[in-house]
């Protein structure tokens, strides 16, 4: 069973897993035990399970956990300590999130496109996690001043 | 404790422990969840808790699902109680079988109930806390002159002395206080937290990946199970396969007595579950393991095109209901009748409009799949952690397979990523506790995005038949109205009187037009396919068909179908609604070419709701603009609260009307995953507003208080089918308007 050591959230984790195709999204939630990043379609869908490889947005779902080695992960709970980044803020301030489940990987997308140097509408038209909740409206607004 | 009875015969409980706590009982909030629960089952009760640390805690048994009720219940509690909302703590209770329940018990989450129907006693339970600890307060200054006080966020000052005293320090001697029977309620007019929009306590820890859904749930030791269905419906297993290498355990998994519908029965074994070490190798496993299954004899006949062909027999061919008899599936109920024959004012009409309507199973998908942890212990204990909307009915399931008593069984009702009426089953909660029985360790199982769909209980197909004569001057002088689609409630077990099924023809009756005659009929459609409750139920059906319906008979009539409908409306809160919707959505006001508006309104869950939905395109692609929903649900707690619910049941609308279907073949359902179901990005997103239409009074207890969480569903395909007409002059009566749209990944 291969080992590997991933850098997530600035922390080195060395995980054991019985091959090297487990995609990084169940290695984070069942291995390493951060649950903050969620299973949503696992067909690259839906982008629930988004995450930051050195500072892109990738699909967990779909992302070898061999291929993430020496690269620097960062997943929702990476984001910021203190909810402080501030697509996490517009969202807080936008009061966003109904049940919650998909604002992980929303948040996340987000901050990888900021990261990219992108704003307001142009991040919006790049979005295209899913939503069951429906809460786009708010979204919108929150990211208007990103 | 003593429990004392007040006016309205509403129970209050009291406890001393460790300060004062007063509990409450709470509504069931639809009878029918009362008929599934235990017979012993008869309180649901709430706590409201002021420690003698000056904490104030608030017990209920609500889930919290993303619609924010669970807050809102804080919010009404603030009020009465004179005290900041951000200091009130939720905390989720314990269900109990036991009457009185001990600790705060369970209600089902369901009927967009929890606020509209445990206003009142909030209120009252508040007032009472308040009220002895003003009394508590008034014995320690030794003064009772009532007018000497002033409350302000929980500290009793008495002005003569300037002398303070905070709930808490009062908390142990009003414990030993009786409950005031009728103690006032805030005036209407000093409401400073109920009406208005406070911040939602649970959106920090669902920004940082802290909020831990069931899905999320970890238990030292524990272990992972996936499920794996025959994808047939009605198949069982034949033979339990052997442990593949590398994995813990297989479970043969049998549908548990009250958790099976239509085809699945009680104690058939319809599905395998694989256990071992972490959710993706075993969901691969899972996928590889070799599993045989006989499918049911009428496998051939769980397709489409039969369930079509039976609904449209039984548009002429269906058999009266008889009291007393067996009614089976094809059974027509009259749902209503006035005293003058429809049939024949409609064959005497002028002009007759004839419209069959046909509408798709759908599935709830929510984003969440279904999942369950569990930790048994024989003979010790059972915890069950669950995203669900009825922890009430998981205990009494949970106290039915393992044979412990409640007291031994704990439901932990987690967040839930989403519920929409299939979370308040409780299928996959049994299943969790056979595989924690079978192997006695921690288990989470988990639902791939694959079962979610092909194991739903969708909501029911429908094909409804609706024919209307106008006399002359375009006047209505008769209605016929069937619905024929397969009863959820008959799934359930559950008798269906000579009405029918009040699931299934809920929204076309009591429409307060002015129809001359009417007949409105519901008919069991025999499709055996799972179904049950999803997001405003028979309302997204039924409001779909009669205001596709009441266009036609506009369009048929030579009216505008605003004006039209305004006309022959004779309620005047719905004319309210419908004027407040057409000025929301400009619809006196041109559009320009290539963009056209429609109209709808109804009711559900007591409330009234319009819509206009402004379009953009052409008969193959248009754009949905912008939706103008109106709502009178009599008051709102939490307006911001209210606005996030209509707008996001206006995009679950909108998924249901475009893109919305599930279809079967040899009773195994064929869209899989989100590709093949497709839902609304943020790209396509309109602009949604709300306008929120309060009643007058928030202290007149006669009035009834409608629900929103589901409200902003039903109105949206009518108002979207209307606006297409208008654009394209194309009469849409199938949905979705895209059979069949598929979805392609992000990158
Ligand atoms: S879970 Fe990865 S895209 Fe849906
Ligand atoms: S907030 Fe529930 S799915 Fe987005």
């Amino acid at each position: 069973m291969p080992t590997y050591t991933l850098n997530i959230n600035g922390n080195d984790h060395t995980v054991t897993v019985q091959d090297g195709n487990m995609p990084l999204l169940w290695v984070l939630r069942d291995i390493v035990g951060l649950t903050g990043t969620k299973y949503g379609c696992g067909i690259e869908v839906c982008g629930a399970c988004s995450v930051m490889v050195n500072g892109q947005r990738e699909l967990s779902c779909d992302f070898d956990v061999s291929s993430a080695v020496g690269k620097r992960i960062v997943t929702i709970e990476g984001l910021s300590a203190d909810r402080s980044h501030p697509a996490q803020q517009a969202w807080i301030e936008n009061q966003v999130p109904q049940c919650g489940y998909c604002q992980s990987g929303m948040l996340v997308t987000v901050a990888a496109a900021m990261n990219a140097g992108h704003h307001g509408n142009q991040i919006a038209s790049e979005l295209r996690n899913l939503c069951v909740c429906g809460t786009y409206q708010r979204i919108k607004q929150a990211i208007q001043k990103l | 404790m003593d429990t004392i009875e007040n006016a309205s015969r509403r129970k209050f409980l009291v406890s001393s422990a460790s300060g004062l706590a007063l509990g409450f009982t709470l509504t069931d909030p639809l009878g029918i969840t009362r008929a599934e629960a235990a017979a012993t089952d008869t309180t649901v009760t709430s706590w409201l808790r002021i420690g003698t640390d000056n904490s104030i805690t608030l017990t209920v048994g609500a889930s919290e699902m993303g619609q924010g009720s669970f807050f809102g219940l804080a919010q009404i509690l603030a009020e009465d109680l004179l005290v900041d909302y951000a200091r009130i703590r939720t905390e989720q209770g314990q269900p109990s079988l036991s009457n009185p329940a001990p600790v705060g018990a369970s209600l089902n989450t369901v009927g967009s109930s929890i606020i509209r129907r445990n206003f009142w006693a909030f209120r009252d339970a508040a007032a009472a806390a308040r009220e002895m600890l003003l009394e508590a307060g008034m014995n320690r200054f030794g003064d009772h002159d009532r007018s000497h006080y002033g409350i302000t966020d929980g500290v009793i000052i008495h002005q003569p002395s300037g002398s303070q005293l905070t709930y808490g320090q009062v908390a142990a001697d009003a414990a030993l206080l009786t409950p005031p029977a009728s103690p006032p309620l805030v005036p209407d007019r000093f409401l400073k937290i109920i009406g208005r929009s406070v911040t939602r306590p649970d959106i920090p820890q669902k920004v940082d990946g802290s909020a831990v859904y069931g899905l999320d749930v970890r238990l030292p030791n524990m272990v992972y199970a996936v499920v794996r269905h025959c994808p047939n419906f009605g198949g069982t297993l034949l033979g339990t396969p052997s442990v593949p290498s590398g994995m813990l355990a297989v479970v043969p998994l049998k549908v548990a007595a009250g958790t099976g519908r239509g085809t699945e029965k009680t104690d058939a074994f319809n599905a395998v579950a694989v256990v071992g070490p972490n959710t993706w190798d075993t969901w691969q496993a899972a996928r590889r393991l070799g599993v045989s299954w006989t499918l049911p004899a009428n496998a051939a006949q769980l397709n489409d095109a039969q369930f079509l062909a039976d609904a449209q027999n039984l548009v002429t061919n269906a058999v009266p209901y008889q009291a007393g008899g067996a009614n089976p599936p094809g059974t027509l109920y009259t749902v209503e009748a006035s005293a003058v024959d429809a049939n024949a004012q409609i064959a005497g009409a002028a002009k007759v409009v004839d419209a069959t309507y046909t509408l798709p199973y759908v599935a709830h998908a929510c984003m969440e799949v279904l999942n369950c942890t569990v930790d048994y212990v024989a003979g010790e204990k059972c915890d069950i952690y669950a995203p669900t909307q009825s922890a009430r009915n998981v205990l009494s399931l949970a106290v039915a397979l393992t044979g412990l008593a409640p007291s031994q069984i704990t439901v932990h009702t987690t967040f839930l990523g989403g519920g929409l009426g299939r979370k308040a089953e409780t299928d996959f909660v049994s299943q969790a506790i056979q595989i924690g029985m079978a192997i006695q360790r921690p288990v989470k199982l988990t639902w791939p995005r694959e079962e979610d769909f092909t194991r739903d209980q969708y909501r029911p197909m429908a094909l409804v038949h609706a024919r209307a004569g106008l006399d002359s001057a375009g006047r209505i002088v008769g209605w016929k109205y069937r619905n024929i689609s397969p009863s959820i409630l008959g799934q359930r077990g559950i008798p269906l009187g000579a009405r029918g099924d009040s699931q299934g023809y809920e929204a076309s009756d009591e429409l307060p037009y002015d129809f001359g005659s009417r007949l409105t009929e519901y008919v069991t459609h025999p499709s055996p396919i799972p179904v049950g409750f999803w997001r405003s139920v028979g309302a997204s059906i039924n409001t779909f068909c009669v205001e596709s319906m009441m266009d036609e008979l506009a369009a048929a009539a030579g009216f505008d179908p605003y004006q039209y409908r305004r006309a022959l409306l004779t309620d005047p809160r719905w004319i309210t609604i419908l004027d407040a919707a057409a000025t929301l959505g400009n619809w006196n006001s041109p559009v320009p070419a290539g963009t056209a508006r429609g109209i709808a309104i109804g009711a559900a869950f007591d409330s009234i709701v319009a819509q206009v939905v402004e379009i953009s395109g052409t008969s193959t692609s248009f754009s949905v603009r912008r939706v103008s929903v109106t709502i009178d649900s009599y008051l709102h707690v939490n307006p911001q609260s209210v606005e996030a619910q209509i707008t996001g049941g206006v995009v679950h609308g909108l998924n249901a009307a475009l893109y919305g279907r599930q279809t079967f073949s040899n009773g195994a359902a064929q869209a899989r995953n989100f590709n093949r179901s497709r839902m609304i990005r943020l790209n396509e997103m309109p602009q949604v507003d709300v306008a929120l239409k309060p009643g007058p009074s928030q202290t007149d207890r006669t009035q009834i208080i409608g629900g929103v969480g589901e409200l902003g569903v039903p109105t949206l395909a009518p108002a979207l089918a209307n606006a297409y007409f208008r654009l394209t002059g194309i009469r849409v009566r199938s949905l979705p308007f895209f059979p069949g749209a598929t979805m392609g990944e992000i990158e």
